[in-house]
């Protein structure tokens, strides 16, 4: 596999064969900072006079929060505050939810609703006594049975929250075409139902805010690491009743890794702060590990799935019927959309014209969800993926062939799906035969790991061996008109039209130093992606110099104006767009600029390689000849890029109905080679084989490296990971790195990567989103690969995790 | 500690510690509960050890204490006296990176890096004792730390490349040896 030699990078000074710095594995700006420890992350900042805030957290998953006494805190000299629900009420508001109906405070109202909501805080002088404090604070509970299982919560007569009447706080059905006729026709119909178990991104670095006030601008400066800072501040401005332009949020240069989770972080922005503004002092607040994975607001999806798929019985998938439960926790926050993300690829890569997709969205007492690597998608391809598994297997046909029958083909792209959105390009039966043939070259033959010899004889000692492909597509580049839609009534719905579609564009400012090197500004925040890498690449192609010459910072939710920002696979595309629209912005006006200062028209002079000229080469001016030239800020740029959907009425029917627009489809075709050992039940993937597409790569060292995360993510999930909870008790059973396994070097075998290129039509560069891709196409092919391997048994991989446990469950299920 | 335990302000038991840290005495009044972890962030100002998890999973916090490799969190400050505690930020001559840190870079061995302090001193301590590590001697010799970003490929491609380099680094002493160029 010639293509899958390492991508080793090349240093960003030097010179490049070529003329584009884009598309090269450009070495990253941001590493040096990080490997001399010079980078600061939210935990080294500490302003002078900094206090350190402890949070009093509910130990009961659902209690009547009786009393809080806090007098024995507050009569120690080392408590410098305490604050309770009741101070909050008294001058601050409750916090913005995801659904209407829900009146969330940052401190738990009445009632707690599960382990680890925050009951109080303590402010002292360091974090060890603040933790003293918090041990003085008495909390009185009544406890009451809590609603732990998302499918009985349905049904539940306890309720989470007593006024919304139902622990089911959204249901949508959808249809498209015409999913009963489809069903009705076809010759027969498979069913299954499959688990996803509750996971998040849990980054290394947990959540952190240093909180000051300013009394005499009545505004808060909050250096946090959330994430998407200038979309999400309204759950910190609103919550502190000030207008967006008081509340400055500042996100550090370098954050330790978020993959969506960090969006929902604002309750900690806004205890702190309200702590800050109480005391005139700078307030700092950094999770430990127990309070972020027990209750950090920061779980992601857990589902149940009972899907159905029409077909025929040679073969041709009709219809396909999506219900499922997403179990959200105690509240409603913001990523509710993620249930409706799925829509964007909701027959994955096979073509089906009828579809129904409907889910309940429910509450338990767990701590909430936020967003993860995917939102949404991970879980429904693999479900999706695990059908198509059995209704190979009934029909008698090869689950390989009968997905490849089923395929959209080349000439069908761009292809509109029954949800409206549109795959841009690529050709996934092509995909699906090169992995054949990869895994023929490599390992189904002698010597192979799939060599049928060997298979058979690790059969007979026990350990059990097979690896199934499948075509993952990764949604790219979402819009955030659609992210409202279950606020949205169906009247508005129906009558909407597109220029009621309000997106968000990508924001970048850039500006000639007078050295004539560039500094560039991001409104996006980023989390390890290497952001400030890619833009130089981009800025040094558009304005004729070397990356090194162009030094990229970031934008406070003040200074940028509200836009999307790091998520949904979106950077590549939409800095891409920002970049050649602030490149072409800044030399218009700096070939403008020298046209005056020569007294020449226009026409007359040229913006070449980091220069103007003049008549060819009469005369030449260097940028930081036109910097000294600047006097009326023409040096200086910002360009707002749009959306790309916009620009194109294929999306018309998804933007007017609020569906997920996604309009790049990257896709992976993977073949883990997963070995189960029959009598523990342990499954090991020997080797990750992926065939990877995400149009044109900006930075394929960036590319390669984002899917080695996300496989290695997709592994934790498909095998490792788990947020589970104590049925009767409602106790959290993960809340140390002990408990909650993430995948580690025993864990992870070689990923071995080839990459096509099918360009994106719809983008600027041709390149399309690819930051979520291996979590999202890796748990569906871990759990098919379990399933190709365990097919003489019977037995398939219907919930993941797909622990051990679980494993020699179903195995001795099988053999009864 | 729990609160019954502890006296009230300015009446906390102290104790007079020094450390080498990075080849300079450190000498500080410290509470005998503060962790290594916290007494080199903020009292040290060595803020490349990070802290993940504080119960000694993720290796985020690993240093070197006295040659031996330990995961910072896990130790009281009091534990380090007149022991020598090296971090990442002595790693650097001259503004030069070590052959380790620059094989992270070059490999791309490296996204959010909140975890490649830890990695780093993992990997120093790894090559020096097994130079020329095998996939599996590397597998067991970072299994104590944990990455969430790289999945760890390049991280392995990154021991090698450092392995090499520090091997380069070794040629002409060898050169000098008995068996001659």
């Amino acid at each position: 596999m010639s293509e899958s030699e390492p991508q080793a990078g090349q240093e960003a000074g030097g010179e490049l064969e070529g003329r584009s710095f884009t598309g090269q594995s450009v070495r990253r700006f941001e590493d040096r900072r990080i490997l001399t420890g010079e980078a600061e992350y939210i935990h080294d900042v500490t302003p002078p006079n900094c206090l350190e805030m402890a949070i009093v957290r509910s130990v009961h998953a659902h209690a009547e929060v009786v009393d809080v006494d806090t007098s024995a805190a507050e009569d120690h000299p080392d408590c410098e505050l305490v604050l309770t629900i009741d101070d909050l009420k008294e001058s601050y508001n409750p916090q913005p939810c995801g659904l209407e109906g829900y009146e969330e405070w940052s401190l738990a109202d009445g009632k707690a609703r599960f382990v680890g909501e925050p009951i109080a805080v303590v402010v002292a002088a360091d974090r060890y006594l603040a933790e003293d404090m918090a041990d003085l604070v008495d909390v009185t509970y009544e406890t009451l049975d809590p609603v732990v299982d998302g499918m009985a919560a349905r049904e539940a007569d306890t309720l989470v929250h007593e006024d919304a009447g139902s622990n089911v706080a959204d249901n949508v059905r959808l249809t498209f075409g015409d999913p009963d006729g489809a069903f009705a026709d076809a010759d027969r119909v498979v069913e299954g139902t499959y688990e996803w178990g509750r996971v998040s991104g849990v980054p290394l670095e947990t959540a952190g805010v240093v909180a000051q006030y300013d009394e005499d601008g009545d505004s808060f400066h909050i250096d946090c690491n959330i994430q998407l800072h200038t979309l999400v501040d309204d759950t910190v401005y609103e919550t502190l009743g000030r207008p967006a332009d008081r509340v400055e949020l500042n996100v550090p240069a370098d954050v330790g890794g978020s993959f969506g989770t960090k969006i929902a972080i604002h309750r900690y922005c806004n205890l702190a702060s309200m702590a800050a503004e109480q005391l005139g002092r700078p307030v700092k607040f950094v999770e430990d590990r127990i309070e972020n994975l027990q209750g950090g607001d920061m779980h992601c999806s857990e589902r149940t799935y009972e899907m159905r798929l029409a077909c025929d019985d040679d073969g041709t998938m009709r219809g396909l019927d999506v219900w499922f439960v997403d179990d959200f926790g105690a509240w409603p926050h913001y990523p509710v959309n993620q249930v409706l993300k799925p829509l964007s690829v909701l027959t994955n890569a096979y073509a089906i014209d009828d579809v129904a997709y409907e889910y309940d969205l429910v509450l338990t007492n767990k701590t909430a969800q936020t967003a993860y690597r995917g939102f949404g998608v991970d879980p429904h391809q693999y479900a999706l993926e695990m059908l198509v598994d059995d209704a190979a297997r009934e029909l008698g046909i090869d689950p390989t062939e009968f997905r490849r029958r089923n395929l959209v083909t080349p000439d069908q792209l761009p292809y509109r799906i029954p949800s409206g959105n549109i795959y841009d390009s690529g050709d996934y039966p092509g995909a699906m035969d090169r992995m054949g043939e990869i895994l023929d070259e490599n390992e189904r033959c002698e010597g192979g790991l799939l060599d049928p010899e060997v298979v058979e004889e690790r059969r007979e000692e026990g350990f059990y061996r097979g690896t199934q492909t499948a075509v993952l597509i990764e949604p790219g580049v979402s819009g955030s008109d659609w992210t409202d839609r279950q606020r949205t009534d169906d009247e508005t719905l129906a009558n909407r039209t597109r220029e009621d579609v309000a997106e968000l564009p990508e924001h970048l400012r850039a500006e000639v130093k007078p050295d004539g090197t560039v500094l560039a500004w991001l409104a996006t925040d980023s989390s390890g992606q290497g952001h400030q890498t890619l833009v130089a690449q981009l800025l040094a192609d558009e304005l004729g110099l070397l990356p090194s010459d162009i030094e990229v910072d970031y934008l406070d939710s003040v200074e940028a104006p509200t836009e999307y920002g790091s998520a949904a696979s979106r950077m590549a595309v939409m800095l891409s767009g920002a970049s050649v629209g602030v490149g072409e912005r800044l030399r218009e006006n700096l070939a403008a600029l020298a046209a005056d200062h020569w007294g020449v028209e226009r026409e007359a002079v040229d913006y070449r390689d980091g220069r103007v000229e003049l008549g060819g080469i009469d005369d030449a001016l260097s940028l930081a000849d036109l910097a000294a030239l600047d006097d009326e800020g023409r040096t200086r740029v910002s360009y707002d890029y749009e959306h790309p959907a916009t620009d194109f009425p294929e999306f018309d029917d998804a933007l007017t109905s609020k569906y997920p627009v996604y309009p790049t489809a990257a896709y992976a075709v993977n073949a883990p080679i997963v070995e189960v050992d029959v009598e523990t039940g342990e499954v090991e993937v020997l080797k990750f084989y992926t065939l990877r597409d995400c149009g044109t790569m900006l930075n394929p060292m960036i590319v390669e490296g984002q899917a080695h995360g996300g496989i290695a993510q997709g592994l934790g999930a498909a095998l490792m990971e788990e947020f589970g909870y104590d049925q009767d008790s409602g106790q959290p059973q993960a809340i140390t790195m002990f408990d909650y396994l993430l995948p580690s070097t025993k864990n992870m075998p070689d990923i071995e990567m080839e990459h096509t290129v099918h360009p994106s039509p719809f983008t600027e560069t041709g390149a399309k989103g690819v930051g979520e891709g291996g979590m999202i196409d890796a748990p569906a092919a871990i759990a098919c690969s379990i399933n190709d391997a365990l097919e003489p048994l019977g037995v398939t991989a219907d919930r993941l995790p797909f622990t051990a446990h679980r494993a020699r469950k179903r195995l001795r299920e099988a053999e009864e | 500690m729990g609160i019954e335990d502890t006296p009230h302000s300015g009446e906390r038991p102290t104790r007079e510690i020094s450390v080498t840290v990075n080849g300079e005495a450190v000498t500080r009044e410290v509470e005998p509960r503060l962790k290594l972890s916290d007494f080199l962030r903020n009292e040290c100002d060595l803020h490349g050890v990070r802290v993940g998890c504080e119960h000694g999973v993720c290796g985020a916090c690993t240093v070197s204490l006295d040659g031996e490799t330990v995961k910072s969190c896990l130790l009281y400050a009091v534990q380090a006296e007149d022991l020598a505690v090296e971090t990442v930020e002595g790693l650097a001559e001259d503004g030069r990176l070590h052959s380790v840190q620059e094989a992270f870079h070059e490999e791309h061995a490296l996204q959010c890096g909140f975890c490649t302090s830890g990695f780093v001193m993992a990997t120093k301590s790894l090559l020096e004792e097994n130079p020329d590590p095998d996939r599996e001697a590397i597998e067991e010799g970072l299994a104590d730390n944990i990455c969430r970003c790289t999945g760890y490929q390049n991280i392995y491609r990154a021991v090698d490349r450092a392995a090499d380099k520090l091997a380069a680094d070794l040629e002409p002493a060898r050169d000098d040896g008995e068996e001659g160029a």
